[in-house]
Order: C-alpha cells, then sequence, then structure tokens
C-alpha cells in the first residue's frame, strides 16, 4: 500500500483529535449540566448556560491541547459563563467572598462540638432536598467549590477552573463545607 | 498537633491524598481530642450525604438532542482545524450517535450499583431501628395502597397483596436517594423485609449480573449481612431488602414483579 502523504496524515490527525473532542465533550453533558443545575437553580436557566458553554466551547476548540482535562477546560468555560452572563441577573445569597472569613471560623466551635451527636444524628437523616436547599443558600464561590470537588476535580483542577491558587481553593472548600453543615444544622433548630 | 491543624488534613485524609507519617500524626492526635473525632465523622457523613442524596439532575434529551444538532455552530468563525471539515460531518453523525446512546447518569468513581444498594440497605436500617416505621398500619394492601394518595407524586404498583408466608405490616413514606418512596414492610417469620418502590427515571441502574425475574431483569446482591434484589418495571424502580435467606427474598420478588 502506497504511504499516505504527510498532508494528508496531519488531517487525519487533526480529524481524529476533532473526533475525539466532540464525542468526549459531548459525552460530559451531563455533568456538566448538573453543575449548571445547582449553580443556576433552575431547569431553564441550566439549561441555557449549558447550551451557552457549549457554544463557546466550541468556538474555542482550536484552543483546547489533545490529552489535557476536557472536564476542567468545560467546567471553567461554564462557570466564566456563569460568572459573566448569569450572576448579575439573579439574586444570589452571597454573603461575602469565602477568601475573607476568618480563618478560625472552620470546623466547629468547642460548644458547638459538646452538641456534637444532634449533627451527626441530622447529617445521616438529611435528605436530597434539604442538602440541594442548603447549597443553594450558599455563595456561588461555595457552590463552584463544592460542585467540582463533588465531580472528582483534584484541588489543582478546581485551581484553575476558578482562576486561584492551589492553597486558596483548599481554604474555600474547607470553609464552604464548613458553611454548608451550618445551613443543615439550621434545619435541626 | 493542634486541632486547626488536624482539621485542614481532615479531606486529604478522607481523599487518602495523605503520607502515611501525616496520616499516622493525624489519627495520633483524632484519638485523644473529641472535637476532631467529630469532626472526621461529620465531615465523612457531609461527603456521603452529597454524594448519595444531592439530587443528581440529568441532562434532558431534548437539551442533548440540540447540542449535537448545534455542533459546529455555522456561525463559528473558521479555524485552521477547518481542513478536517470532509472528515466532519460524518464524525459529528458518530457523536450525536454515542451521545444518544450514552446514559442519562454519570456515577462519580464508585460502581454504579454500589449507591443504589448502599442507599436500599440504609433504607431498610431505618425501618429496623425507627420505632415508628408504619406511618400506616396494615389492614391489607387495598388499605395501604390508598394511603399514599396524595402523599407521593407517583402512584406505587405492588402486584403481592401479602400472605400467610409474606404477611404484609404496613407502609410509610421514605426517601429513596434524592427521591421520595413508598415503603412497605412485609413479614417473613420474625424477619422484616422493606420493599421500596420509587420513580426509576435517572438513577445509576446496575447493567452486568442480571437475573431474569418473571417479565423484569433483576440484580441480585448482598451487603453488610442483608440480602437484595433491584428492578425495575416501566417507570418505577423495587428495591426488596431483608436478613432473610436470598432464596426467601427472590420468591417475594418474584410474586411482586410482573409475571412472564
Amino acid at each position: 500500500m502506497a504511504e499516505a502523504p504527510p498532508d494528508a496524515t496531519r488531517i487525519a490527525a487533526d480529524a481524529r483529535d476533532r473526533v475525539r473532542f466532540e464525542e468526549e465533550a459531548l459525552a460530559l453533558s451531563d455533568q456538566v449540566y448538573r453543575v449548571a443545575r445547582h449553580l443556576a437553580g433552575s431547569r431553564e436557566e441550566a439549561e441555557d448556560l449549558v447550551q451557552e458553554t457549549y457554544a463557546r466551547a466550541l468556538s474555542a476548540a482550536h484552543q483546547f491541547t489533545p490529552g489535557t482535562n476536557l472536564k476542567a477546560w468545560l467546567f471553567r468555560i461554564l462557570r466564566n459563563t456563569f460568572v459573566s452572563q448569569y450572576r448579575h441577573e439573579r439574586h444570589n445569597p452571597t454573603r461575602g467572598g469565602l477568601d475573607t472569613v476568618d480563618p478560625n471560623a472552620q470546623g466547629a466551635a468547642p460548644e458547638q462540638w459538646l452538641r456534637g451527636d444532634l449533627e451527626l444524628d441530622r447529617l445521616r437523616k438529611v435528605v436530597g432536598e434539604e442538602i440541594e436547599r442548603a447549597l443553594t443558600s450558599l455563595s456561588e464561590e461555595a457552590r463552584t467549590v463544592i460542585l467540582l470537588d463533588l465531580e472528582g476535580l483534584t484541588e489543582v483542577e478546581v485551581a484553575q477552573v476558578v482562576g486561584c491558587a492551589v492553597g486558596t481553593v483548599k481554604s474555600r472548600l474547607a470553609r464552604a463545607r464548613a458553611a454548608l453543615r451550618e445551613q443543615l444544622r439550621d434545619y435541626q433548630r | 498537633m493542634t486541632c486547626e491543624d488536624a482539621q485542614s488534613l481532615l479531606l486529604d485524609a478522607q481523599r487518602g491524598r495523605l503520607a502515611v507519617e501525616a496520616r499516622a500524626r493525624l489519627d495520633a492526635h483524632v484519638r485523644t481530642c473529641a472535637r476532631c473525632t467529630h469532626e472526621v465523622a461529620a465531615e465523612q457523613l457531609l461527603s456521603e450525604a452529597l454524594e448519595a442524596r444531592l439530587p443528581q439532575h440529568a441532562a434532558p434529551v431534548a437539551l442533548k438532542r440540540r447540542l449535537a444538532a448545534a455542533w459546529p455552530d455555522p456561525a463559528a468563525p473558521a479555524r485552521p482545524s477547518i481542513r478536517g471539515r470532509r472528515w466532519f460531518v460524518p464524525a459529528l453523525a458518530v457523536a450525536a450517535m454515542l451521545l444518544l446512546a450514552l446514559p442519562l447518569y454519570y456515577p462519580r468513581a464508585s460502581d454504579r450499583s454500589t449507591v443504589m444498594v448502599a442507599e436500599a440497605v440504609n433504607d431498610h436500617l431505618r425501618v429496623l431501628t425507627s420505632q415508628h416505621p408504619l406511618d400506616i398500619e396494615s389492614g391489607g394492601m387495598h388499605q395501604v395502597k390508598p394511603w399514599f394518595e396524595g402523599r407521593l407524586d407517583f402512584a406505587p404498583v405492588v402486584r403481592f397483596l401479602g400472605d400467610q408466608d409474606y404477611p404484609l405490616q404496613g407502609g410509610a413514606i421514605g426517601y429513596y436517594l434524592d427521591r421520595k418512596a413508598a415503603v412497605f414492610v412485609f413479614h417473613r417469620r420474625l424477619h422484616v423485609i422493606s420493599l421500596l418502590v420509587f420513580p426509576a427515571e435517572g438513577l445509576p441502574w446496575p447493567r452486568g449480573d442480571l437475573r431474569r425475574l418473571g417479565r423484569a431483569d433483576a440484580y441480585v446482591s448482598a451487603s453488610r449481612g442483608f440480602n437484595l434484589v433491584l428492578w425495575r418495571e416501566g417507570e418505577l424502580g423495587y428495591a426488596l431488602v431483608s436478613d432473610v435467606e436470598a432464596p426467601e427474598l427472590i420468591g417475594l420478588a418474584a410474586k411482586l414483579a410482573p409475571a412472564s
């Protein structure tokens, strides 16, 4: 068989990358939608957000490097789209940036852990609707780090998505989880 | 190690990202500190709640179709990879076909069946440990089933009404992962058997190791000393859990599943 000319080989390689990119990007639509739904809050807004995310991803497809983390790349576009287009349009119960929270506020205060059995019992019994409501009540920053962590992204990948230092992700995640626990504690009072 | 140091390491420890020495120092501190012991338990429970019970919204099929149809965007500017356009149309067709064949739910890292099995056993344990497990005591299935009307957004279909071997004790409203469930409690001698009925859509149903049960494909498993049978029929899912022997539980499942 005659050897393919170099140009044809390059075109074929480009096409394979392109197919892989599209297959993988579309296969991630459930995960992208899942995060979008918890960020945007409603099905309609989440669908709009995901469509806009994929439109932007397609436009920027040539900037994606094959072999790198496509999921983190899509989440970064999703998050940027949400922040730029949706955040200002919605009433968002952000209660101050997580990075400005008193570091000593992390974890249970001494008088709280003495009531710890109540919290553990509450966490065992909490149902999906309550977790979703508590998550929705958190700031966009807090929800984002919790959701990305839940989707299995490493701290390095989360840092790439939200554009901050890895150490900041670690502290944001800890404070976001503490805030979520606080919200869930509120439901038992 | 201070409590603040320990708490900054808890998530890393939970994810298995701590070096052996650091893990040993953390464990040594936690063993002697009630506050951090509580923190370890609370963080673990929070992770379990998020992973197993936070509603997992799957992308609507209509949205997936729109995404597949929208690629490539005809308004998008030409890119260097446009050279591959003659490959692009068949590639997109392949991608769209794959998309429509994909499941609606992608579990994070755990095995697909693990989440459903663990939740069914947890629900059964709630029945066993609750002081008042039944919202409606049985006067027979014809009394129990109507009780659910208005309390659920679906009508539980239960074919078996109970008999002398498997008497129906009653029913209750419960939760299965992110959704409400009808809980029916049967007895087998002194054993309690829980039947959960819930909307089946969007759950990570097991795909392998299925056995035929009437017209349904059932997944039979065991976890934490309990036997379990999972199956779906149309829009409804069923989980049957008990510590009775597997053949006896499968026998009851056969009475509940649609006849072949």
